[in-house]
C-alpha cells in the first residue's frame, strides 16, 4: 500500500515539476529590459536664455533666466556664491557687476544628465551721454583739425561749410576777425552760403554759440538756422525744416562782433544742420561752438 | 450614281479631313465662362478691387461656431489678453482654459484656427500682388500698398504669436511643400514686414479707417520698430507723421467705442450687425449668450489697476455680470443695452454683434510716441514725451504726470489701463520685456503653471501632421 501510494504521489509531483520547469520559459517575456530594450534616443539637451532687470535702482542686478531644456524632469541651477535652484525658470540677483559662471544640469528619470554652461557679464547700464558733435573749421581758420577730409581737400577754413546746392562757397576775411585770423564773409549780393551737418542726440537740448559783425550800410542782416536732418539740396525746403533760427541786424558797428547763443531741442532728428545766409549787406560771421544742455 | 460609290473612299476621306481641321482645340474644350476659377478671374483694375475686399474679409473671420471655420480676429483675444494678466473663462471649461493656465496644448483648436486663419489672409493678399499687372499706372501704387499692408499686418500678428513662422510671398500649391513647411527665422519675417510697410507708406492715403491707410501703416511700422527695439527716432518721427494727419482723441471715452469710425480711429475691422458680416466675440464676453458659458471676463489683477488708475475709463472698461455678480465682463464691445452706461442696444441677436474691432487708435499712437522718446531706456522727461501722455491722461479725468519724468512702468500702466482687452497687454509686457516677471508672478498666484516658452504658442499640431514632420515644433511643447 505504501508503495503504492508513494508512485501514485510521486509521479503526479514530478510531473508538476516537469510542468512548471518547462513554462518558466514563458516567464522570460515578463523579465525586465535586456537585450530586447532600446536605447533612448532623445536624452535631456540643457539650455537657457537670461535677460537683465530693467528698471531704476538695482534692478540691474537681477536676471531671469528661460529654461529652454528639451527631455529632461529636474533642473540644477548653479550661481555664483554657490546658490543653487531646481525652479524651472529662476531668478538671481548678482553681486554686482563682473563675469559670473551659471551652470544647468538637467536629468530625466534615467538620470542620464546634461550641463550647459554660461558666462554671463554683468554690467551697470549708463545713462547715454548726449553726443556733443565736432563743428569743423568752427573758426574759418586754414589748416582745421579735421578738415583734410571736407571738400577739395584745401584746408582753406571754408571747405567743410560748402554746399552748392544751397549757395555759392562763402569768402574769407583776416579784418576784423572775433577769433584767430580768420572769418567768414558773405557778400551784400547774399548769394553765399555756409553750411554743415552735425549728428546730435535725439530729444536732446543744445545751444548753439556765434559771433556777427555787419557793414553799417546799406541795411541788411544775416541769419544762422539750425535745420532738421541732413541732406538739403533745396534752399526754400530746408529753410522749412528750421527747428530755430536768428536773424542778426546789429548794424551799429562793422568792426564789434555780437555774440549770439541759439537754444534748440533735437527732436525726432539724429542730424541736424547749420545754414548760414544772408541779405542786403555785407556780413561776417566766426567762432562756432556747440554744447548739449 | 457610280462615280459617287466609286469615289466613296476619296469622299470619305475628304469628309474626315475637313472634320478634323475644323475642330480647334478651342471648340471641343471651351473655357468655362459661367463659372469663374482663379486662373482667369483677374481681367480689370474692378476685380482687384474686390480682391482687396477679399482681404478684410478675411480679416473678418467667418461669424459660426464650426471650429472647422477660419474665425481670424474674431478669437485673436484668446491668444493675447487671456495669456496675459487682464483675461481668463469665467469657468475654466474647455480648450479656452489652457490659455489662463499656461498649458495650451499643440491640439488646440483656437491655436490653428487663428494660424490658418491668418495664412489665408496671407494668400489673398497675395493674390492681389499677383495680379497687380493689370492695374492701372494711376492706381497700382494704392492697390500694392494696401496688399502688402495687410500682409504686413497679417505676419507682425503671426511672428509675435508663434516665433519662427514660414514666410510666404507669392501664390502657391499644396505641392510647394518646401516654403509651406520650412520655418523662416523671426528677424527675416521682421524684414519682410518692414518693406511692405514702407511701400504701404508711400502707396496710401489716409481716406479709409476700415481698410489700409497711411496713417495705419505708419503706427504699424512704429509699433514694429518699438518690439525690435531699434529705430526709435523713425518710429518717433512715424508717430509724428499720425499726428500731424488730423486724428484727434474723442472727449468722452465710451465714445471711442460706441462712435463707429469716430476721430480716434485709425483702423479697425468692420462689422454689420444682424448679417453674414456681423461677429460673435461680443456674445462670448457675455453670460452664456455665446457659444461658451463666458471668456474673456477679468481677472482680479486688472480690476485693481483699473480702479487706481483708469480714471473715468474704469466704468467704461469693465462692469459687474448681473447674472452672477462675483464675475466681471468687458464693457468695450458690448452688443447689448446698458441703461447705466448709456450704451443702447444696436443689434436683435447679440451672436451677430456688429461692434467694429478697433485695431489701431489715436491713443495708442500718443502712446508709442512716449515709448519711442524713451528708446528703450528707463524714463524720459522730454517735454515732446510729457505732452503726449498729458493729453491720454487729462482724457481719462487725471492728472498729467506729477513729477515731470515718466518712467517705464507708469507707461505700461498707462498703456494698460487705456487699451485693456483691446489685444495689446500681452504684447506690451513682451515689449517691455516684463512679461516673464509679471506673467511668472501671476501665474503662480492664479495657480496656473507659467514658464518662460509659454510666451510663444505652440505650432498647430495640424500643421506638423501636414509637413509629415518637417516642421518643427516650439520649445516646452511636444
Amino acid at each position: 500500500m505504501k508503495k503504492q501510494f508513494k508512485n501514485i504521489i510521486w509521479l503526479p509531483v514530478y510531473a508538476i515539476i516537469a510542468f512548471t520547469v518547462q513554462s518558466c520559459d514563458d516567464f522570460e517575456q515578463f523579465e525586465p529590459a535586456g537585450a530586447n530594450s532600446k536605447a533612448d534616443e532623445t536624452p535631456p539637451m540643457a539650455s537657457f536664455s537670461y535677460s537683465q532687470g530693467q528698471g531704476e535702482g538695482e534692478v540691474w542686478k537681477d536676471y531671469s533666466f528661460a529654461n529652454l531644456s528639451t527631455s529632461a524632469t529636474t533642473y540644477l541651477w548653479e550661481f555664483e556664491g554657490g546658490t543653487t535652484s531646481s525652479d524651472v525658470d529662476p531668478t538671481f540677483t548678482f553681486p554686482g557687476e563682473g563675469m559670473f559662471t551659471v551652470t544647468l544640469t538637467a536629468s530625466d528619470a534615467l538620470g542620464v544628465e546634461s550641463v550647459f554652461s554660461e558666462i554671463i557679464e554683468v554690467v551697470e547700464p549708463e545713462e547715454p551721454e548726449a553726443i556733443v558733435p565736432t563743428i569743423l573749421e568752427q573758426s574759418f581758420e586754414d589748416n582745421s583739425p579735421g578738415s583734410e577730409d571736407c571738400g577739395d581737400g584745401n584746408m582753406d577754413g571754408r571747405d567743410c561749410w560748402r554746399n552748392s546746392n544751397l549757395g555759392g562757397v562763402i569768402q574769407i576775411t583776416n579784418s576784423p576777425t572775433q577769433d584767430g585770423s580768420q572769418a567768414s564773409k558773405y557778400p551784400s549780393a547774399g548769394d553765399r552760403i555756409a553750411y554743415q551737418e552735425l549728428t546730435v542726440s535725439p530729444n536732446t537740448d543744445y545751444k548753439l554759440t556765434y559771433y556777427y559783425t555787419l557793414k553799417t550800410s546799406p541795411v541788411g542782416s544775416v541769419t544762422v538756422s539750425v535745420l532738421a536732418g541732413g541732406g538739403h539740396i533745396d534752399l526754400s525746403a530746408a529753410l522749412a525744416t528750421t527747428l530755430e533760427d536768428f536773424e542778426g541786424t546789429d548794424q551799429s558797428s562793422s568792426n564789434d562782433y555780437i555774440k549770439v547763443d541759439i537754444p534748440f531741442n533735437t527732436g525726432a532728428n539724429n542730424t541736424v544742420s547749420i545754414l548760414v545766409t544772408n541779405q542786403g549787406a555785407e556780413a561776417r560771421v566766426d567762432n562756432f561752438s556747440i554744447a548739449a544742455d | 450614281m457610280k462615280n459617287i460609290i466609286k469615289h466613296i473612299n476619296k469622299l470619305n476621306l475628304l469628309v474626315i479631313a475637313i472634320a478634323l481641321f475644323s475642330c480647334s482645340d478651342d471648340f471641343l474644350s471651351p473655357p468655362p465662362n459661367s463659372v469663374l476659377n482663379a486662373a482667369t478671374f483677374f481681367e480689370t483694375e474692378a476685380d482687384l478691387e474686390a480682391a482687396l475686399v477679399n482681404m478684410y474679409d478675411g480679416i473678418q473671420g467667418v461669424n459660426s461656431t464650426d471650429s472647422n471655420d477660419n474665425h481670424a480676429i474674431q478669437v485673436e483675444f484668446y491668444l493675447t489678453e487671456m495669456r496675459s494678466d487682464n483675461t481668463r473663462t469665467k469657468s475654466s471649461e474647455g480648450e479656452a482654459a489652457q490659455f489662463e493656465s499656461y498649458t495650451i496644448q499643440p491640439t488646440n483648436g483656437i491655436v490653428d484656427d487663428y494660424y490658418r486663419s491668418f495664412y489665408n489672409v496671407i494668400f489673398r493678399a497675395n493674390t492681389v500682388l499677383a495680379n497687380l499687372d493689370i492695374a492701372t499706372s494711376e492706381n497700382r501704387a494704392k492697390i500694392e500698398g494696401e496688399a502688402k499692408f495687410v500682409r504686413a499686418y497679417a505676419y507682425f500678428n503671426l511672428v509675435r504669436l508663434y516665433g519662427d513662422i514660414p514666410l510666404i510671398t507669392s501664390v502657391i500649391s499644396t505641392g510647394d511643400t518646401d516654403v509651406q513647411f520650412t520655418r523662416v527665422a523671426t528677424s527675416n519675417v521682421y524684414d519682410l514686414i518692414e518693406t511692405d510697410l514702407l511701400t504701404a507708406i508711400g502707396g496710401l492715403d489716409n481716406s479709409s479707417k476700415l481698410r489700409g491707410s497711411k496713417a495705419a501703416a505708419q503706427a504699424l511700422l512704429a509699433k514694429v520698430y518699438l518690439t525690435r527695439g531699434a529705430n526709435y527716432t523713425e518710429a518717433q518721427q512715424l508717430c509724428e507723421a499720425v499726428m500731424g494727419s488730423g486724428f484727434m482723441l474723442q472727449p468722452n471715452f465710451k465714445d471711442v467705442f460706441y462712435n463707429e469710425l469716430n476721430s480716434e480711429i485709425i483702423f479697425a475691422i468692420g462689422y454689420q450687425e444682424d448679417s453674414a458680416d456681423s461677429q460673435n466675440f461680443s456674445a462670448e464676453w457675455l453670460n452664456a449668450v455665446g457659444r461658451t458659458s463666458g471668456v474673456n471676463y477679468t481677472t482680479a489683477d486688472v480690476r485693481t489697476v483699473l480702479n487706481d488708475l483708469g480714471g473715468n475709463r474704469t466704468p467704461y472698461s469693465y462692469r459687474v455680470d448681473t447674472d452672477q455678480p462675483t464675475q466681471f465682463q468687458v464693457v468695450k464691445y458690448l452688443p447689448e443695452e446698458d441703461t447705466a452706461l448709456g450704451i443702447t442696444s444696436t443689434v436683435t441677436d447679440r451672436t451677430k454683434a456688429g461692434n467694429d474691432w478697433i485695431v489701431l487708435r489715436y491713443a495708442d499712437v500718443l502712446l508709442m510716441h512716449v515709448e519711442a522718446i524713451m528708446a528703450g531706456g528707463n524714463d524720459t522727461s522730454v517735454q515732446a514725451a510729457l505732452d503726449s501722455f498729458e493729453l491720454v491722461r487729462l482724457r481719462a479725468g487725471l492728472l498729467a504726470d506729477d513729477d515731470g519724468t515718466i518712467t517705464k512702468q507708469e507707461l505700461l500702466d498707462e498703456r494698460r489701463v487705456e487699451l485693456a482687452f483691446e489685444n495689446h497687454r500681452l504684447f506690451d509686457l513682451i515689449r517691455f520685456n516684463e512679461a516673464q516677471n509679471v506673467l511668472s508672478a501671476f501665474s503662480t498666484a492664479t495657480g496656473g503653471s507659467f514658464n518662460a516658452t509659454d510666451l510663444l504658442l505652440p505650432i498647430p499640431q495640424r500643421e506638423i501632421n501636414l509637413s509629415l514632420g518637417q516642421l518643427t515644433q516650439n520649445q516646452g511643447y511636444n
